[in-house]
């Protein structure tokens, strides 16, 4: 017995051992595909992988573009990979370590914030495809404001054709408005106007209300009121070139003697003293009580809040009108100016579009995908509902905004067609050391007495000059 | 059947108890390697692998998208001179103490409290209720955290206000944004090192406590002179693996504060995040990473050394 109990045993552990490794082997082989990331859209096969920020459910709503396209180009196989990321810093990162495993996609959408990055050292240029195909793109360049085209440019170069795009212009709840015993602000409202507009709704709801609420960000945060001021935190120049694009395209636009070959932000530029008088015009509003301290991070809370009618103003792109919306507030609820003027009354601006990768497998094909895809009909389809401004104007209309608001939607296509020289979100290839660099100054700025402003600007100074030194 | 016959069946059954025995040996030999196997290769390859080449990399320039290039000790004599950097690891000595002895000393004394005075059930539920925050995403309790800790619409304040005390600006101050992150990581960590202290307790003979109170012991000098004594081996592994953690806090600065105002609330493992991932020095990073380990191992080196001095095993 004692044998055969021993029998049992072995063959019970040999099974159980057995079983074990067939578990293994089979759970290897099932799970082959994650292992390997072939998994991951558009490895392992030919078709055109495309890296957008956001959600799976992002990436679907992408599907009735991709059939329109496979429409038009059966022969290409299009899949789209949403990385979901907190900001487009994050984005950016998981692209570079994409990069960095030997697994890039072949084309990323990505905004103003990576637009150097991308163009120093990962993005193709458009220049051939663009000459190439210059009669199709006629009528692109002629529905798309320039000022967005000049932000996508590097060194003479095109590397992106804007999507979409975003102003800081200035949201503000009516009823608050109204509440404060005031009208709707003028177009050429100063910063002396903004700030006697918070006093009175100050004034007016003294408890649980705040009348300006901004966060400490590049888009937003302190950069338009530098640019209101005519300055910046960088040394703004602009390099020759790309008059091959301006001549074929914009001709005949007004503003064709402002065009260049792209923007640099070189140096640094925070010892500016129109710097530190629009940092202590914000540090005036915090001290007050008519804004608030910053907060570092993005302004995600902030479309509850306002849509509860607890912010006065706040600045914002078109994209939140659809969040005010889907947070419940009317569109008679809330209104949208430009941002007042000070020395001038230039905006900033943030724009995104696709870019194609220099490791691309078939970057003809990933051409074709970015002329559909700025194309109508596609961003009709990307485009049904305002979470953005579309770069193409004619699509910024009436039917748009039918049943959301605001009622002076056209204030953000107006923004670029009456102030001409507003520009893009200071980013050279460093963007990301240059940001960290300013949001970890500005809080210290305006929430302190002047000694504290004037350190902290010195402090952005000796960082924004190691962060520039520094390699892309 | 002959004499010979049964020798040699006898030889060859003590042959094969022989060889069967030796066979035997030889698995046992093996056998627990082959069990440890998959461990070390897992460790090899996605511990120790990392290691030497985090140690590597930090001898190189790198960006991910260019050839890494020789650079020697530049990277560490650039990152000691970096003020940020600087300033992060102060930080990071600085939430270490306050953090540590917060976490260490509230997890000590809810474990006694819990042991001694609650009824079985509640204390299940105590014990439950304090670990439960360390299953939760930190990430994801930072962010629920910012809402809470908001100056204007923040609840912390709009409970302040039923007791006179004005809008805290919480996250936007360098003390109030560092307050807000040490609370938050001890909230979330304290009960790991509160499930160390109750099983330390549960391991402490009654007959000990008996013997202080007939030699007149009572109250807190029964857990001075009886508890703190017997309680020192936990103490040790807890503080250990407190202080290598906090050594490491990434995600509540992060989340919260995204290490400001200021450098206020910035982190040696945040410096190590934004100078890799963000400004895409990766040589630096691993510098800085390098140095962060140094560290952690001198620290925990010495803890155990100078634990001979207060560790008291029964």
């Amino acid at each position: 017995m004692a044998g055969s109990n021993g029998k049992l045993r072995e063959i019970s552990r040999r099974t159980a051992l057995g079983a074990l490794g067939a578990g293994i082997v089979g759970a290897t082989v099932a799970s082959w595909p994650r292992l390997t990331g072939m998994d991951i859209p558009g490895r392992g096969d030919n078709s055109l992988s495309i890296a957008i920020m956001g959600t799976a459910a992002d990436a679907a709503a992408r599907q009735r573009v991709i059939d329109a396209f496979a429409r038009v180009h059966p022969e290409i196989r299009v899949k789209v990979q949403a990385i979901q990321a907190a900001d487009w810093k994050d984005f950016f990162t998981k692209i570079l370590t994409m990069v960095a495993a030997g697994t890039p996609p072949d084309v990323v959408y990505v905004a103003t914030e990576g637009a150097q990055l991308f163009a120093e050292k990962l993005a193709h240029p458009l220049d051939e495809y663009l000459r190439r195909d210059a009669a199709d793109m006629k009528e692109y360049f002629a529905d798309v404001h320039p000022s967005l085209v000049e932000a996508f440019m590097y060194k003479g170069s095109l590397f992106q054709l804007p999507i979409d795009w975003n102003a800081a212009n200035m949201y503000y709840n009516t009823s608050a408005l109204q509440q404060a015993g005031l009208e709707r602000p003028s177009d050429n409202w100063t910063q002396a106007d903004f700030r006697n507009t918070l006093a009175a709704m100050r004034k007016a709801r003294p408890q649980d209300f705040t009348p300006y609420y901004w966060t400490n960000r590049l888009f937003g945060g302190v950069v338009p009121w530098l640019y209101a001021n005519d300055t910046s935190f960088l040394k703004e120049t602009k390099s020759g070139g790309g008059g091959w694009l301006w001549d074929s395209f914009y001709a005949q636009d007004p503003s064709r003697g402002l065009r260049s070959g792209g923007y640099q932000w070189l140096e640094p530029n925070a010892d500016d003293p129109r710097v530190y008088e629009s940092f202590d015009y914000l540090r005036g509003l915090v001290k007050d009580g008519l804004g608030v301290r910053p907060e570092e991070g993005g302004g995600n809370s902030l479309v509850g809040l306002f849509a509860s009618n607890r912010i006065g103003m706040t600045p914002a792109g078109g994209y939140w009108v659809e969040g005010l919306h889907e947070a419940g507030m009317k569109e008679d609820g809330f209104d949208v100016q430009f941002f007042p003027r000070w020395r001038t009354q230039r905006h900033q601006f943030g724009t995104a579009g696709y870019a194609i990768m220099k490791t691309a497998k078939d970057k003809d094909a990933a051409w074709e995908w970015l002329k559909f895809s700025s194309s109508l009909e596609a961003m009709r389809l990307v485009f049904p509902t305002p979470n953005t401004t579309p770069a193409r104007r004619s699509m910024v209309n009436e039917q748009l905004y039918a049943g959301r608001g605001p009622k002076h939607w056209k204030v953000f296509y107006d923004t670029l067609d009456k102030f001409p020289t507003t520009g893009p979100i200071p980013a050279p290839p460093q963007q990301a050391a240059v940001e960290t660099a300013l949001m970890k100054n500005v809080s210290l700025a305006v929430s302190g007495d002047e000694r504290q402003l004037k350190q902290a600007l010195d402090s952005m100074q000796r960082d924004l000059e190691i962060a520039l030194r520094r390699q892309a | 059947m002959s004499t010979a016959t049964t020798d040699m069946s006898t030889k060859r059954r003590h042959g094969a108890a022989a060889k069967s025995k030796t066979s035997g040996k030889q698995r046992q030999r093996w056998l627990p390697w082959a069990f440890l196997a998959p461990t070390i290769l897992g460790m090899g390859l996605f511990t120790l692998v990392p290691i030497v080449a985090s140690v590597l990399l930090a001898f190189f320039r790198w960006d991910i998208i260019s050839a890494p290039s020789f650079v020697g000790f530049d990277n560490f004599a650039e990152v000691v001179q970096d003020p940020t950097v600087r300033v992060s690891f102060l930080n990071t000595i600085v939430f270490v103490v306050v953090a540590v002895a917060l976490q260490l000393g509230l997890a000590l004394a809810l474990a006694i409290m819990v042991q001694e005075k609650l009824p079985a059930w509640l204390r299940v539920f105590f014990r439950s209720a304090f670990f439960f925050p360390l299953i939760l995403s930190a990430a994801s309790v930072s962010i629920f955290m910012r809402y809470l800790f908001n100056e204007q619409f923040g609840v912390v304040n709009w409970l302040l206000s039923f007791v006179g005390i004005p809008a805290v600006p919480w996250l936007t101050t360098p003390g109030g944004s560092a307050a807000v992150v040490i609370l938050v990581y001890v909230w979330q960590n304290f009960g790991f090192s509160f499930l160390l202290f109750i099983g330390g307790l549960a391991s402490i003979p009654t007959e000990t406590y008996e013997a202080a109170s007939i030699d007149g012991a009572t109250g807190w000098r029964k857990h001075l002179h009886v508890t703190l004594p017997l309680l020192s081996p936990t103490t040790l592994v807890a503080s250990v693996m407190a202080i290598i953690n906090a050594l490491q806090v990434f995600d509540q600065p992060y989340v919260l504060t995204r290490g400001g105002p200021g450098d206020s609330t910035r982190t040696a493992v945040m410096v190590i995040f934004e100078s890799a991932f963000q400004r895409l020095e990766f040589g630096q990073a691993s510098a800085i990473g390098v140095i962060l380990t140094l560290i952690i191992m001198a620290i925990t080196a010495a803890q155990f050394r100078l634990s001979k001095r207060f560790v008291f095993y029964q």
